[in-house]
């Protein structure tokens, strides 16, 4: 059972106080660490254990997700606009993604979370209490798998995908370096900010250095822990249950009086 | 003095107009700015909801009613975030004069009205500068009704507050919505000290009383020389008729 507990305030006109039947369970770690590779094989094997699995991740909401790739192509994208934009897009995510299908029963993975949007915004100055405020709608997670590699180790790994990217090396905030010198101090920044968030918010450490299948490994026991009290259900019981949430617009749409 | 969160003071000056749709605040907006203009002071102006970065998405969610009251609050939050790092913040930085139509209590008023937590959406906005002066058009209920659906208008979805339920009937959402709103708004003055102005005077000595409350705060604000382009005009002996291209206040009459 996912427990309803909320980061701050939570969602505006959000009543339910009984827990939710499905499982939210968050993959966290910098660029290259390997999180979607494992996600792609972890949504495999939770649906081969004989669960319904909903997968999601930053900037894939209806309403924001295309809004802020067209704002982060431009150079105009300030600071409190890009951290507000990516909050409009989890909360999106939140009522009409991840909500419903823990409520109709699904195992919910979120390839990032807040703690992503939080470190990126504190690395670039923004005030760290403030951003903790603005996603105090957030629905805290059942596990929170913090997959951690040094520098050295990523590097090779964000070379041999797609190369250094323009945001995730800071060259907004360090624009006078050439791309890796900016990365490895943006990197170094970031992963010293997940580490001051680890304790306070229960992180699991996951040793990402590793092989793929260990930390394949890894993560599946840590999950399984999760999962041990909770019963499989079928992805047809599931989605059916997941319409009649969405008709009943529980946490999207406020109720009519 | 416009004022920074922590509480330095910044050169510029800003002036913002709230008050529910039908009071007349932007009737007064653009009456003031002209007269600053005619002043010559450089004034900047900035409107609720007008970012082009974030408009588009707010666009979308409110035609495809796609917003809750949460995503609401929060892009809206965005739009406003783009134009105070864009242009109301460096305009106060150099000194200008910053006009503003709906400022952060338009969020307080909507958002809690429909339901998100006060204190939330005050903290979400924990980043914005106070205004040197923020001027609240107060109007009874009945009299802002009577202006906006006098002419018996086509209400937004959003606008009409449908989305959380008061009523199937648009107008009678808008009145239900709206009354929310103005008890939001009455709350606000002393929170954070509103400067009320009665919205049901003659709009001719609204202007005067916001001219008066102005005037002694606009020492050292950033002046123009708003005829520059005159000056070159009669020197040399131009006429000026690309001037309309680069000039658009030149091209109305």
């Amino acid at each position: 059972m996912t427990n309803i507990a909320f980061y701050g305030e939570g969602l505006a006109g959000f009543t339910r106080t009984k827990p939710l039947p499905g499982r939210l369970l968050v993959l966290e770690g910098t660029d290259g660490v390997g999180r979607s590779t494992q996600i792609a094989l972890l949504r495999e094997w939770v649906e081969s254990k004989g669960y319904a699995v909903q997968s999601t991740g930053m900037k894939r909401s209806a309403l924001a997700g295309k809004g802020i790739k067209e704002a982060m192509r431009g150079h105009t994208l300030g600071n409190l606009t890009q951290n507000l934009f990516y909050a409009t897009d989890m909360v999106d995510r939140l009522e009409k993604v991840i909500m419903p299908a823990l409520r109709a029963g699904f195992v919910v993975l979120t390839d990032r979370y807040i703690y992503s949007i939080m470190a990126r915004a504190i690395v670039r100055g923004v005030d760290p209490g403030w951003i903790r405020d603005v996603f105090g709608f957030a629905l805290v997670p059942d596990l929170i798998l913090y997959l951690h590699a040094d520098l050295p180790h990523l590097i090779p790994r964000v070379l041999n995908a797609r190369g250094f990217d323009y945001w995730e090396s800071g060259m907004d905030v360090l624009p006078n370096r050439d791309y890796y010198e900016a990365f490895v101090e943006y990197q170094t920044r970031l992963l010293a900010q997940f580490e001051a968030m680890a304790e306070e918010y229960s992180f699991h450490r996951i040793d990402a250095t590793r092989s793929i299948r260990e930390v394949f490994q890894n993560l599946t026991q840590e999950i399984d822990l999760v999962l041990a009290d909770m019963k499989p259900v079928s992805l047809e019981k599931a989605t059916q249950e997941l319409a009649e949430a969405m008709a009943d617009g529980e946490s999207g749409k406020a109720k009519k009086a | 003095m416009a004022k920074l969160p922590d509480g330095r003071a910044l050169p510029g000056k800003l002036f913002i107009v709230e008050g529910i749709d039908g009071s007349g605040k932007s009737t007064q907006l653009d009456l003031l700015s002209k007269w600053l203009i005619g002043q010559g002071y450089c004034v900047a102006f900035s409107e609720w909801n007008s970012s082009p970065l974030v408009k588009t998405t707010t666009k979308k969610g409110k035609k495809k009613q796609m917003l809750s009251p949460s995503s609401f609050s929060l892009i809206h939050a965005a739009d406003f975030a783009d134009r105070l790092e864009r242009q109301i913040l460096p305009a106060l930085k150099a000194g200008a004069i910053v006009l503003a139509d709906r400022y952060i209590y338009t969020a307080f008023g909507r958002d809690v009205a429909r339901g998100v937590a006060p204190e939330w959406v005050r903290k979400v906005y924990a980043f914005s500068v106070k205004p040197t002066v923020a001027f609240y058009f107060r109007v009874p209920l009945e009299e802002s009704l009577r202006r906006i659906l006098g002419g018996r208008p086509q209400l937004k979805y959003y606008e009409a507050g449908m989305d959380i339920g008061l009523s199937d009937d648009a107008y009678e959402s808008f009145a239900l919505f709206q009354g929310r709103i103005l008890e939001e708004y009455d709350k606000m003055v002393d929170e954070f000290g509103l400067t009320v102005i009665d919205a049901t005077l003659p709009l001719v000595k609204q202007q005067e009383i916001v001219r008066d409350i102005i005037t002694p705060l606009l020492t050292g604000a950033l002046r123009v020389e708003p005829s520059a382009w005159r000056e070159v005009l009669a020197a040399e002996s131009v006429y000026g008729r690309y001037l309309d291209e680069v000039l658009p206040e030149r091209s109305t009459p």
